[in-house]
């Protein structure tokens, strides 16, 4: 199919964009931003239009490139994976990534920054390897672009290498989330050996499968038992699922790290030392959406596995409310948002663990719309304040920026889950998918989906208490600053993403209206429709990654079941109520406290809690001190180890060597009688040796 | 092509540079005290560049792939004792690009010298028994023909007659190399004495019926009254054929010669030797082992010799001996004579990884072949950059060589790439070749010689890194000054560096060349 054949270019675009900035960028006006607004404006059309073709039935895995050929061994290849979940993702990417580019104009170039060329070209790359991340057919190349969008967030998040803050906050961004990586390239590794291949889907020509994928390669060893072909088992003497499960938490490993989950979210916000439209990229769409995307992507290989499962949904549940709280006290408009998108990410490991795919991957779209708009929307407010982020010294912006002030609301709306907003919608089916298979499994697997459930239920009323405190003290009551009274204009370049997403957040949760759908009994179900597939035959059959093959699995074989101790219609209800009510409780609770001319700082009064979660629960102290108290010794032992006892071996060699050398040179003593004598000797000595081991004698 | 052509015709690369000797002589004898260098080397390097033309043209021409398989079939030569197949051509081509890298730098190395029309006439004479080597297919050929080879040799290594270095290492060298050709003369006597014959063919088919065999009109044929092969005989001749083999090779136990010859000779014949030499001798071992002496029916004889164990045995030794020796070397021309003798040893992997049934062989010895013809550029390159420091008179040792890269960058440069290719780096084609000659070691299961060869590489890349150190970081000592920079010794070094470069991408031609003529065998 024709879009199919352009698709390669969705990533290239971005990647020329990225070489013009970098050697043309001085050269040329805005300093290389429109070459990436055209790149990804087109990339843009064309994800649509990949997005028609495969909404017309159309799918596409295909490799485009070999570049380690073996010989009845692994073969390396580049390869497109193009179905409904990586043309959904494209979009994403494409739209926000584009929105950010004209914002950057407002936020960049509109504020005298120097070394535009060098942030454009940041921002392509950033974008060309998240789309090469998202198109990608298997692991390998998933990997490889995964470490690109790393490189590429620490080259943004330190641009302002000038700063103490950035370069450091780089710097730990990219060891954090490569700490991760360590088990994700291990867990790469132990799949390829183990399967043979690293592809999500597997390969079909004239409906015959060329080269099978290793999720369904798993199903067949856990589900029927073939377990034959797969000699990796008897090597690590696990059964089949025990040892995917060991695949998946190794690979699971990454995810943490980039997608910020914890105990690895430490990096996040320090990132947000990067310019604004960064972390609106970052947050949104890039870096940290690759985790769960990744997740999503490979989702048949976790579903067999009830407890990666479960891990999941813990780590999610967990990081959800965990980071929630610390989001109540923080006092720069950008960290309370960064702490909301470690807890929304943890909704969506919550949805994913409790075998909510679909409602994932909503959580993942509605996001993606929302918490781009109130970055940038608090990137407005951060041009507006002279680069002044601390809520403390805003107060009253909702009448001098009233464009910046409605979306801004639409998106916190959407953020606090409050009906019709956008966030309302996914975070009740994440929250109701939880619930249902919590009640309905059995065993270990229930108890965890319930704990999850109970975490990410509480989270709902802090994330609407911490984001109505923000909007509060932002945009109501009395200016506190005198760059308050008097803010900095925006232009259009700022209001236009905004005005855009602000409509989105409102409207982007329409897609997936499960509780209306219920009720009225119409299928406005979109989302739901567009990742099962059509029940028999296209892509479904073919690629195996359909939300209906995924909860087949989950059902048959990881024993997630549903329990509706109210009815289908009556649980979905009281669910969405249940959120929604404690969503509302919490928004309203902040109105309560922070409303008026002139509010007080009321989180003074939790006094040695408000100690705590300014300080992260001490998690930066206790990740230093692992660093420094425990490693660091260990790393001391291990170099007197290499200095004194491989050194010493690798030394003692040579000198062995050496001396060895010295005596054979001796053998040439420069007196042919000598040689002759000893040329003789060693013939006679060969004969005589195999002529008693040839019986001639 | 050549199936037009009469089969003597298949000789033509070394007829090539025998036409040229004579003409060399011819002009010795107008003009007996000539030193128009350009004349002499000049006639020498086009009859080289001509004999190797041919043997390309022949090779890619089919010339030794039968009819069958789209070949013109294998001119063989006075009732079979000379065979131009595959292989011959391929030595022929080795030899042939050696002397022409050879004579070219010679130009200049021999400028100021006296007799220098006999010494490219013995060069091209030498090279003229190399190529007969390539192509003899009877034991009393090939002795004739390693005595062509020999015989110009001890004259070339004494060629600075007022060196005493050079006159008393071609001394030496002619001693062992006496005593070596006795011991190979007996080893073939030996061998015709238990099987009839002398032909490599008729020796194996003695071998694999266990009756002495005879030649009449050209064909082997049992000797009346089927007399039986005594085995402990026909070991005891195998065996000193390999000691024949050995010294032409410079292996252990006949390796003496070879670091005083290679450090006495003029250094442009010190790579003829090592590289060209070492190749005929080389190219006699494959053929007279794989064909003439067939390991499985030996083996299933009982009685006679394991070959492929002797030589599994002087490999290792060989690789030890070269390369320890070479590590603790003070002199750079001292040292690649010792690292030559290493690389024998590794090629001679070629001959050792097979098993008793005589699988591997293909792979094997294609890989030496490879080996032999990656070599035949490197080593070459690296003993004529040596030609060129002896040139400057740059002295002998390695620290005379500091800081030359600052003066001479593009001779140190090619002579990096030589260097770092014969360790194995994949800067050259020496990379692949040592590669296929371990993975040929590991197809067999031959792991102490898989271990002698990563042990010895690792070894030597201590001993060439501290001249490329010495080139390329170290302050120079002392002032010294380049005045010229000699045309044709800069242009030999740079075409082999190339061509140790360019053999990376073409690599695998050659090896697949090299399989076919093993496979032909």
């Amino acid at each position: 199919m024709a879009a199919f054949t352009y698709a390669p270019a969705i990533v290239l675009l971005p990647f020329v964009s990225f070489l013009v900035a970098l050697f043309a960028g001085d050269r040329m006006p805005k300093g290389g931003a429109l070459a990436g607004i055209t790149a990804t404006g087109g990339s843009l059309l064309l994800s649509i239009w990949v997005a028609l073709t495969v909404a017309g039935g159309g799918y596409h895995n295909e490799f485009i490139y070999t570049w380690v050929a073996g010989v009845e061994s692994v073969t390396l290849r580049f390869g497109l994976l193009l179905d409904p979940l990586s043309a959904l993702m494209l979009l994403i990417v494409t739209l926000i990534s584009f929105l950010v580019h004209i914002f950057s104009l407002g936020y960049m170039n509109d504020e005298g920054e120097t070394g535009l060329p060098r942030y454009y070209a940041g921002l392509g790359l950033f974008t060309a390897s998240m789309l090469g991340f998202v198109v990608a057919n298997n692991l390998l190349m998933a990997f490889m672009f995964f470490e690109l969008v790393g490189l590429c967030s620490y080259l943004l998040i330190g641009f302002w290498f000038r700063e103490d803050g950035p370069p450091s906050a780089a710097k730990k961004a990219f060891l954090v989330t490569r700490f991760g990586d360590y088990f994700f390239l291990v867990g790469v590794v132990g799949i390829f050996a183990t399967f043979g291949t690293g592809l999500f889907a597997p390969v079909t020509q004239n409906g015959e499968v060329v080269a099978q994928s290793f999720p369904v390669l798993a199903e067949h060893a856990v589900v029927d038992g073939e377990t034959g072909p797969i000699a990796m088992l008897d090597t690590v003497g696990l059964g089949a699922q025990a040892w995917f499960t060991v695949l998946g938490l190794l690979v699971l490993g990454g995810v943490i790290g980039k997608s910020a989950q914890f105990p690895l979210h430490t990096w996040l916000p320090d990132a947000m030392e990067g310019p604004t439209p960064v972390s609106a990229l970052i947050h949104a769409a890039t870096m940290v959406a690759a985790g769960v995307y990744l997740v999503a992507r490979m989702y048949g290989f976790y579903a067999i596995s009830p407890t990666a499962l479960a891990v999941i949904a813990l780590v999610g549940g967990f990081t959800a409310l965990f980071a929630a709280t610390m989001g109540l006290v923080k006092q720069e408009i950008k960290q309370v948002l960064a702490y909301s998108t470690i807890s929304q990410y943890g909704y969506m490991m919550l949805a994913l663990g409790s075998g909510g795919y679909i409602a994932a991957v909503f959580h993942l779209t509605t996001h993606a719309v929302f918490k781009a708009l109130l970055f940038l929307g608090a990137g407005s407010v951060i041009i507006a304040m002279h680069h002044n982020e601390n809520m403390w010294d805003m107060g009253g912006l909702k009448d001098k920026m009233p464009v910046t002030y409605y979306t801004f609301l639409s998106g916190s709306l959407a953020l606090a889950g409050i009906l019709p907003f956008a966030g309302f919608w996914s975070k009740d089916e994440v929250l109701y998918e939880a619930l249902i298979h919590g009640l309905g499994s059995e065993g270990g697997l229930a108890t965890a989906y319930v704990l999850a459930y109970a975490m990410g239920l509480l989270a709902v009323f802090f994330t609407g208490f911490y984001t109505f405190r923000m909007v509060f003290l932002t945009f109501h009551g009395d200016a506190r600053s005198d760059t308050a009274r008097d803010p900095h204009g925006v232009r259009w370049n700022v209001k236009g993403p905004l005005a855009v997403l602000g409509v989105l957040a409102a409207t982007v949760g329409f897609i997936n209206m499960k509780p209306v759908a219920e009720l009225t009994g119409a299928h406005i179900d979109f989302l739901h429709a567009w990742l099962a597939g059509p029940d028999e035959g296209g892509w479904p059959a073919a690629l195996v990654t359909s939300s209906h093959h995924y909860e087949e699995l989950l059902h048959n074989v990881a024993g997630v079941a549903a329990g509706e101790p109210l009815g289908a219609t009556g649980t979905l209800l009281a669910s969405a109520a249940v959120s929604l009510g404690l969503a509302l409780a919490g928004a309203g609770a902040a109105t309560m406290l922070y409303r008026g001319p002139d509010p007080v700082e009321h989180t003074d009064k939790l006094g040695g809690l408000k100690t705590l979660l300014m300080h992260n629960y001490y998690q930066d102290e206790y990740q230093v001190w692992l660093a420094t108290g425990l490693t660091h010794p260990l790393a001391r032992a291990m170099d007197k180890f290499d200095q004194g006892v491989v050194d010493g071996v690798v030394n003692g060699i040579s000198s062995v060597s050496l001396f060895g050398g010295s005596r054979i040179r001796r053998i040439q003593s420069g007196v042919v009688n000598n040689y002759a004598a000893l040329l003789t000797l060693g013939l006679v000595l060969l004969l005589a040796a195999f002529g008693l081991a040839g019986g001639w004698f | 092509m050549v199936h037009q052509l009469p089969s003597w015709a298949g000789l033509a690369p070394a007829l090539a540079l025998a036409a040229t000797a004579l003409v060399l002589l011819l002009v010795d004898s107008v003009d007996p005290d000539t030193t128009n260098t350009s004349l002499l080397g000049g006639v020498s390097v086009v009859g080289s560049l001509a004999s190797l033309a041919f043997a390309v043209w022949f090779i890619f021409g089919g010339t030794g792939i039968p009819t069958s398989e789209g070949g013109v079939g294998t001119p063989v030569l006075f009732n079979g004792q000379l065979v131009v197949d595959q292989m011959a051509l391929f030595f022929m081509i080795i030899v042939a690009s050696v002397t022409a890298l050879v004579t070219l730098a010679s130009t200049d190395y021999v400028e100021n010298h006296a007799y220098q029309a006999e010494f490219y006439a013995l060069v091209l004479l030498a090279a003229t028994g190399m190529s007969v080597l390539s192509a003899a297919n009877s034991l009393a050929t090939a002795f004739v023909a390693l005595e062509l080879v020999s015989l110009p040799s001890y004259a070339l290594v004494a060629f600075l007659k007022k060196n005493r270095g050079s006159v008393e290492a071609g001394l030496k060298y002619f001693l062992i190399g006496a005593v070596s050709s006795a011991v190979f003369a007996y080893g073939i006597s030996l061998v015709y004495a238990a099987t009839g014959v002398l032909r490599f063919d008729g020796v194996a088919t003695a071998i694999e019926s266990g009756t002495v065999q005879t030649v009449v009109d050209g064909t082997v044929q049992a000797q009346a009254g089927s007399p039986a092969v005594p085995m402990s005989v026909l070991g005891v001749g195998i065996m000193m054929v390999i000691g024949g083999v050995a010294f032409k090779i410079a292996a252990v136990p006949f390796q003496f010669w070879a670091p005083e010859a290679y450090e006495g000779a003029p250094a442009p014949i010190s790579a003829f030797l090592s590289s060209a030499s070492k190749a005929a001798g080389f190219v006699l071992a494959f053929r007279t082992f794989a064909v003439a002496f067939p390991i499985e029916s030996l083996v299933s004889s009982g009685e006679a010799l394991n070959w492929f164990v002797v030589f599994q045995v002087l490999a290792i030794a060989t690789m030890f001996v070269g390369n320890f020796a070479a590590a603790t070397q003070e002199k750079v021309k001292r040292m690649m004579a010792y690292s030559s003798v290493g690389h024998a040893g590794y090629i001679l992997i070629g001959l050792a990884a097979l098993s008793a049934t005589g699988d591997g062989m293909a792979l094997s010895m294609s890989a030496g072949m490879a080996h032999l013809l990656v070599y035949g550029f490197m080593n070459t390159g690296a003993f004529l950059f040596i030609a060129l420091a002896e040139y400057w008179g740059v002295g002998r040792r390695f620290e005379d060589y500091n800081g030359l890269g600052r003066q001479a960058p593009l001779a140190c440069a090619a002579m990096t790439v030589f260097l770092f290719s014969l360790a194995g780096l994949p800067i050259g084609g020496g990379f692949f070749s040592k590669f296929y000659l371990f993975s040929a070691t590991l197809d067999v299961g031959a792991w102490s010689l898989a271990a002698a060869l990563v042990i010895n590489s690792a070894l030597s890349l201590f001993y060439y890194s501290r001249v490329v150190k010495a080139m390329w970081i170290e302050e120079p000592t002392g002032d010294r000054s380049i005045e010229s920079y000699p045309t044709g010794l800069y242009t030999a070094i740079v075409s082999a560096a190339v061509v140790t470069v360019l053999l990376i991408p073409g690599f695998d031609y050659v090896s697949s060349l090299a399989f076919r003529a093993v496979e032909l065998l």
